[in-house]
């Protein structure tokens, strides 16, 4: 007797313990949304559960080794228990009931994480695609970041073009893959401002590592006045500022810089016109028109060294359209 | 020169090779006389490979001898119900007909490929100590990690078909499986698909992980794709061959006596296990079949562009590979059943409930596999029934651990304890963690974080640890005598125990505590404001830690083969009808039949018996 | 083995499922094309099958007591039964996967096929289970002229099942632009048509290792596994057909 009580004790500590010791470390990250709040709550309840269930095991069987074990000298055999039905009963429906019981929490905590609070809620369109993300907003420009109001129910409407992808917001919590030939809802209100990423969460392909894009909860103020400036972009006309769109609503800036800090897996394009460029094969050649537009259209035509063989596909383009982004690569000095 | 090729395993390897370039020329041949291109970036086109690959496959059975005597039979000839081999070591290199000779065939193959897989874990995990890419492309670090997933995977098969096919016939008093040839020939295939998939290391590799989903999959343009998918269907063959066979046997081939509940634990979860096995890994196969297809003759079943559907892959794929997590861990965790008992002198607590959710777990599992898809756009309200499901299979789960726990009450556990029995301890530790972490992943709501992070890496590495790794170095230790009649080092044992256990779990721990902040899976390198550097630089150097134990105990396996203590007898104490008769274990195993005349854990019951043996033929 | 049944009471019992098969099959195609029920269908599908099951491929052998002798050739051929089984359980699993595949991907749709030709083929088939009970129940009586005739024609009509299905089908398929290459619908198709063809080239080489070792005088009326083997793994072709030809030859509308 005395045993079982000093084991439920030590069981007792042991949870409580662990418990705390696994929540000081800081589980999670910061909450930014709204639909985190039930998926905490359902991942708080988990961890007590493990911390309970752990020490339910660990404890009796250590106390087993340490109290029990064989003394010295002594070599009969333990006790003949064979078994205790009303015990594996218990032990059979307590964890039943548990199981249920959480099972109930998960789907209630899903059902708060995907309900729409807002009928007027904005609607992004969002194209995941080898190896970047674009967006379509309501006002219908095109961008590479996600800006979102504070406290605005949105649904995203996400579609692939290639390979399956996954769109994830650590700080939101929820995650939903991107799949070709469908589209998927991501439904979240964002809650606290701030700078994020979404991380491409489904392996599509070499670069999947650097499938990462920056998405920015601000005010309704600094919304209102970031898409302003974006239509005004938008609506210039030039052919550097077509090239950009360009280049955006392609995702070739998925794998391509344009800064003078080249990208992990093809090259940079900043300063990049005029220049010499060195090929897989050794020759090297100037980067003008005829060189560019062939990349484009072609280029596994000729690798640029260190890059071979290449993981860019074939793009088409028009002649004007190849001009604009010439002109848009020219810019970037 | 000719003694080499005549080693069975030279010459069916030769016959691969020359099977490989007759099938490819074949196809060069057809595409030439059809007017197509024959040559491709991989020497020949994708179809030339695959159909050399196929064709290898079958010239190294033929060549190998594997299947002689099926040749024979279909010539109308009869053979002898045994084949005697050869004293030596040649008989592991040649299509031994011994379930004993097979089963250390496999568990070695297993070993040898163990290091593989950890090699590669080791390198990509290097890469990963530090911010930036250092030495690999991420092309590399994609082939390194997939690989390194599906021979692990391929060393779980491994090893756990040696451990039933060595274990089973002897604990259920056969002279052998029900199906001598059938047992050869399932083994004897994974060594051709180990070829192939290593191959594909070098035709490109495979960017897609170890579960190869479409529509990435099928658009890689490299060939090493296919070799892998090739390679898992056919050592889905070997899986469904063995699952059958071991059915037939028990059910057909106990001692006199033996009755449903009076078989050794094990037993039980090996029929569970090959219940999965048997049925299941046909799904796989063909959700593979699919893929390559889809590849080769454009049939566009995951092609959204083709009214195909990349979630239907999805959901073949994991109607088998989620029963088969079962299919890992069930046998080990029947070890932990079988030691408990005799290193705790104790009868196993609840021997039935732990028989019988062995079948639950294997039965619900068939009913959960769209865990894993709960963020993939699958239909949304489908999630919650698998949710229930899911977390149902943590009740047959928990019985076993707290018969366990009950077993382990009041035991008296030899001090020191000995090798075997720390990694059974060690099993049901890091498997009750592993275990653990599982219902947040069912969890639709919690899973929506977790998918796809460390924190499922740090899961499943702690379930196949536990529910394999050390229950089946805990087997290696127990049975090592009763295979070569000497005994493995005890304090190298230890050394590789504590330097091994801690390791995991820092590795472990570390990987979930970065996961749930937001460290995606499968990344080759990883976002420097996130601050893991120095997590990652701790898990890497737990990982070497592991390597290194695990180096420990190949030094201890090759030298107690050598210098091992002898122990021809029952040195654990066990009323194992195996450990009934000397060591090592005669050729035909018993030589008088046994009857089961009692239970089979009665310790600690004066006058007690499991077995008796016949006084004569 | 045990037959308690005579030779004569086989031959009628043998007539009288395949009469009973090949009503249903008409009553099938009948429900197709009058009211379409996919319920129906299943249904008859299911009783073909158990017909199958029971009376052609004898499940209820698996039950046999066969205590004893475990070097008995009866013994043995009862754990030879089982391992059988255990493998068709399996390849169920590669059919069940390819029908799942199938409604997944095509729903209420069916590929464009050649219906005549679908019946013709099914009854093929279904009339070379027919004979393949006739050689099975033939050595069984000690018969191996019957055995050897049976088995023959079984070969052929298999022969003829496979020219009628990859030879015309899959030609007329591709005329009638079922492509592979066009969508889904010739993929699947394809896949099922192929692998279910696939079996039964195996079958027809099973056979014919039988047929040759049969001349050979090889099978008695006591021992004879390797007839049984082939017949059960040659009525579990057929038993996949009855699922398959309502898959793609009846159910739905046809779509392209
Ligand atoms: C050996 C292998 C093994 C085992 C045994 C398990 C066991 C379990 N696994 Fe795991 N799992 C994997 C290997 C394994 N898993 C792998 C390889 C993956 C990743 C695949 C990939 O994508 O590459 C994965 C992924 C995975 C996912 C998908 C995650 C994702 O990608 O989003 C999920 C989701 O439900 C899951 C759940 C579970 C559950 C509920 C169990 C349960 O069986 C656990 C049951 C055990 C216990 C619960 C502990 C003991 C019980 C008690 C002490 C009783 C009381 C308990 C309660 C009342 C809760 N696993
Ligand atoms: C049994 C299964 C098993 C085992 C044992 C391991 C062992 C290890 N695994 Fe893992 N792992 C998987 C199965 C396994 N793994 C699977 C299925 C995946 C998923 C893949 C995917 O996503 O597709 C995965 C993925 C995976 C990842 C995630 C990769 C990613 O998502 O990007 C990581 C990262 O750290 C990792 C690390 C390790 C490490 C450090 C070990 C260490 O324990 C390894 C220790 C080393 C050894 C055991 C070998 C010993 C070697 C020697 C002793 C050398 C001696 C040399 C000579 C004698 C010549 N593994
Ligand atoms: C999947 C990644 C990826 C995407 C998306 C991509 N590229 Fe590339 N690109 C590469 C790689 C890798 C190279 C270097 C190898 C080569 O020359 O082909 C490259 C080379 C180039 C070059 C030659 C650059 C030089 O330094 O010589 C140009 C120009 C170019 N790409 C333009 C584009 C445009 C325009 C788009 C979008 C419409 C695009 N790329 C999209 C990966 C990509
Ligand atoms: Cu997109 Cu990973
Ligand atoms: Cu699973």
């Amino acid at each position: 007797m005395i045993h079982f009580v000093t084991v439920g004790i030590l069981v007792m500590v042991v949870a409580i313990l662990t418990y705390f010791g696994a929540t000081s470390v800081g589980l999670m990250p910061v909450q930014a949304s709204a639909q985190a709040v039930p998926i905490d709550w359902m991942w708080n309840w988990q961890v007590i559960a493990i911390s309970f269930l752990f020490a339910l095991i660990v404890v009796p069987i250590f106390y087993s080794i340490f109290v029990f074990r064989r003394k010295k000298g002594d070599t009969s055999d333990a006790e003949h228990i064979e078994g205790n039905t009303p015990l594996e009963i218990a032990w059979t429906v307590i964890p039943l009931i548990i199981v249920v019981t959480f099972a109930y929490m998960g789907a209630y905590s899903l059902g708060e994480s995907r309900r729409i609070t807002d009928p007027e809620a904005m609607i992004v369109k969002v194209t995941a695609r080898q190896f970047s993300w674009t967006y379509e907003y309501p006002d219908g420009f095109v961008s590479t970041e996600l800006h979102l109001p504070v406290w605005k129910q949105v649904i995203l409407k996400m579609e692939a073009v290639d390979v399956i992808h996954s769109f994830w917001v650590p700080e939101f919590r929820v995650k939903q893959d991107v799949v070709p030939g469908r589209v998927t809802e991501y439904r979240i209100t964002p809650n606290l401002v701030g700078s994020y990423k979404v991380r491409c969460a489904e392996l599509c392909g070499s670069n999947h590592a650097f499938m990462e894009g920056p998405v920015v909860v601000s005010t309704q103020a600094d919304y209102d006045q970031w898409v302003a400036e974006q239509i005004e972009i938008a609506s210039a006309n030039t052919p550097e500022g077509r090239g950009k769109k360009l280049i955006t609503e392609n995702g070739c800036v998925g794998c391509h810089s344009v800064t003078a800090q080249p990208g992990p897996s093809a090259p940079s394009w900043f300063n990049l016109f005029g220049e010499e460029v060195h090929l897989a094969d050794g020759s090297t050649i100037t980067a003008d028109e005829a060189y560019i537009t062939e990349s484009v259209l072609d280029p596994a035509a000729k690798e640029v060294e260190g890059y071979a063989p290449t993981i860019m596909k074939p793009f088409t383009f028009t002649q004007e359209q190849i001009a604009d982004i010439i002109a848009y690569i020219k810019s970037l000095k | 020169m000719k003694k080499i090729f005549s080693i069975p395993l030279i010459r069916g390897i030769l016959w691969q090779v020359i099977g490989l370039l007759i099938g490819m020329g074949i196809v060069a041949g057809i595409r030439l006389a059809m007017g197509l291109p024959a040559t491709g970036p991989y020497l020949v086109t994708e179809h030339a490979w695959v159909f050399g690959g196929f064709l290898g496959t079958l010239t190294f059975l033929a060549g190998h001898g594997v299947m002689g005597d099926w040749f024979k039979w279909w010539r109308g000839e009869a053979t002898s119900d045994h084949h005697e081999d050869k004293p030596g070591w040649e008989k592991y290199f040649g299509p031994s007909l011994d379930h004993k000779v097979i089963g250390i065939q496999y568990a070695v193959t297993g070993l040898i490929v163990m290091i593989l897989g950890g090699t590669f874990a080791l390198i990509f995990r290097t890469e990963l100590a530090l911010e930036g890419m250092q030495f690999l492309k991420p092309a590399q670090y994609n082939t390194l990690m997939s690989m390194h997933g599906i021979v692990m995977i391929v060393v779980i098969l491994l090893g756990i078909g040696g451990m039933m096919n060595y274990l089973v016939p002897l604990l259920i008093g056969a002279h052998d499986m029900a199906f001598p040839r059938l047992n050869s020939f399932a083994f004897w295939i994974v060594v051709p698909a180990a070829v192939w998939l290593l191959s594909s290391m070098a035709l490109g590799g495979i960017e897609t992980g170890w579960t190869g989903y479409p529509p990435l999959s099928a658009n890689m343009k490299i060939v090493g794709q296919q070799m892998f998918f090739l390679a898992v269907f056919i050592v889905g063959w070997s899986s469904v061959l063995g699952g059958l066979n071991l059915i037939v046997t028990v059910v057909r081939m106990r001692a006199k006596g033996m009755t449903a509940f009076r078989m050794p634990i094990f037993v039980w979860a090996s029929i569970a296990t090959s219940l999965i096995s048997l049925t299941a890994t046909q799904l796989i196969g063909l959700s593979f079949q699919m893929v390559m297809f889809q590849r080769l003759f454009g049939m566009g079943f995951f092609d959204p562009a083709k009214g195909g559907n990349p979630v239907l892959f999805q959901h073949l794929f994991w109607f088998y590979s989620h029963p088969a997590v079962y299919v890992f861990i069930l046998p080990g965790l029947g070890i932990v059943s079988e030691l408990l008992p005799v290193f705790v002198r104790k009868p196993l607590f609840g021997y039935r409930w732990i028989a019988m959710s062995s079948l639950g777990i294997a039965l619900v599992g068939f009913l959960v596999w769209a865990h894993h898809m709960f963020t993939s756009g699958m239909n949304e309200y489908l999630r919650v029934p698998f949710m229930y499901s899911t977390l149902l299979v943590a009740v047959p789960t928990g019985v076993k651990f707290f018969s366990w726990t009950a077993t382990i009450w009041k035991g008296k556990i030899d001090n020191p304890v000995p090798t075997p029995m720390l990694f059974t301890v060690g099993a049901i530790l890091v498997f009750l963690l592993g275990g653990l972490t599982g219902p947040p992943n069912a969890t639709v709501s919690t899973d929506l974080h977790l998918h796809d992070t460390y924190w499922i890496v740090g899961h499943f590495h702690d379930t196949m640890f536990g529910g394999f790794m050390f229950p089946f170095f805990a087997a290696l230790y127990y049975w090592f005598p009763k295979a070569t009649g000497r005994r493995m080092n005890e304090t190298l044992g230890k050394i590789h125990f504590w330097l091994m256990t801690p390791s995991f779990f820092v590795m472990s721990l570390g990987m979930m505590y970065i996961g749930l902040n937001g460290m995606r899976r499968r990344i080759a390198d990883y976002d420097p404001a996130l601050n893991f550097q120095p997590m990652h630089l701790v898990i890497t150097i737990a990982g070497y830690l592991i390597a290194l134990s695990v180096l420990v105990f190949f030094i201890n396996l090759i030298a107690s083969l050598r210098n091992g203590k002898v122990e021809k007898g029952n040195l654990w104490n066990s009323r194992s009808p195996e450990w009934l008769v000397e060591s090592p274990m005669p050729a035909h195993n018993y030589e008088h039949p046994f009857e089961v005349v009692g239970e089979p854990y009665d310790y600690g019951l004066a006058g007690s018996k499991y077995v008796e043996f016949a006084k004569h033929k | 083995m045990s037959h308690t049944k005579d030779k004569a009471s086989a031959l009628q019992q043998g007539i009288l499922v395949a009469v009973y098969l090949a009503v249903l099959t008409g009553l099938e195609f009948f429900v197709a094309v009058s009211f379409m029920s996919v319920m129906v269908l299943t249904v008859i599908a299911l009783v073909k099958a158990a017909l199958v099951a029971y009376y052609f491929m004898h499940i209820y052998k698996l039950n046999a007591e066969n205590e004893g002798d475990h070097d008995s050739y009866e013994y043995k051929t009862g754990t030879n039964r089982l391992g059988l089984w255990l493998f068709l359980l399996s390849d169920t699993f590669v059919f069940g996967g390819l029908l799942v595949s199938r409604f997944n991907l095509l729903g209420m749709e069916r590929p464009h096929l050649n219906q005549t030709l679908g019946l013709i083929v099914t009854c093929v088939l279904l009339l070379s289970s027919f004979f393949m009970n006739r050689a099975e129940t033939s050595i069984a009586h000690g018969d191996t002229k019957g055995f050897l005739n049976g088995t023959l024609i079984t070969m052929v009509l298999g022969l003829g099942f496979l020219i009628g299905v990859v030879g015309l089908e899959w030609r007329l398929a591709k005329l009638e632009d079922v492509i592979v290459n066009k969508d889904v619908m010739g993929g699947i198709f394809y896949m099922m048509t192929g692998m279910h063809a696939f079996h039964v080239l195996t079958g027809v080489i099973f056979l014919f290792l039988v047929w040759r070792n049969g001349r050979k005088g090889y099978f008695t009326q006591e021992q004879h596994w390797g007839v049984e083997a082939a017949a059960v793994y040659w009525h579990f072709v057929d038993l996949v057909w009855i699922f398959f030809y309502p898959a793609l030859y009846l159910i739905g509308k046809v779509g392209l």
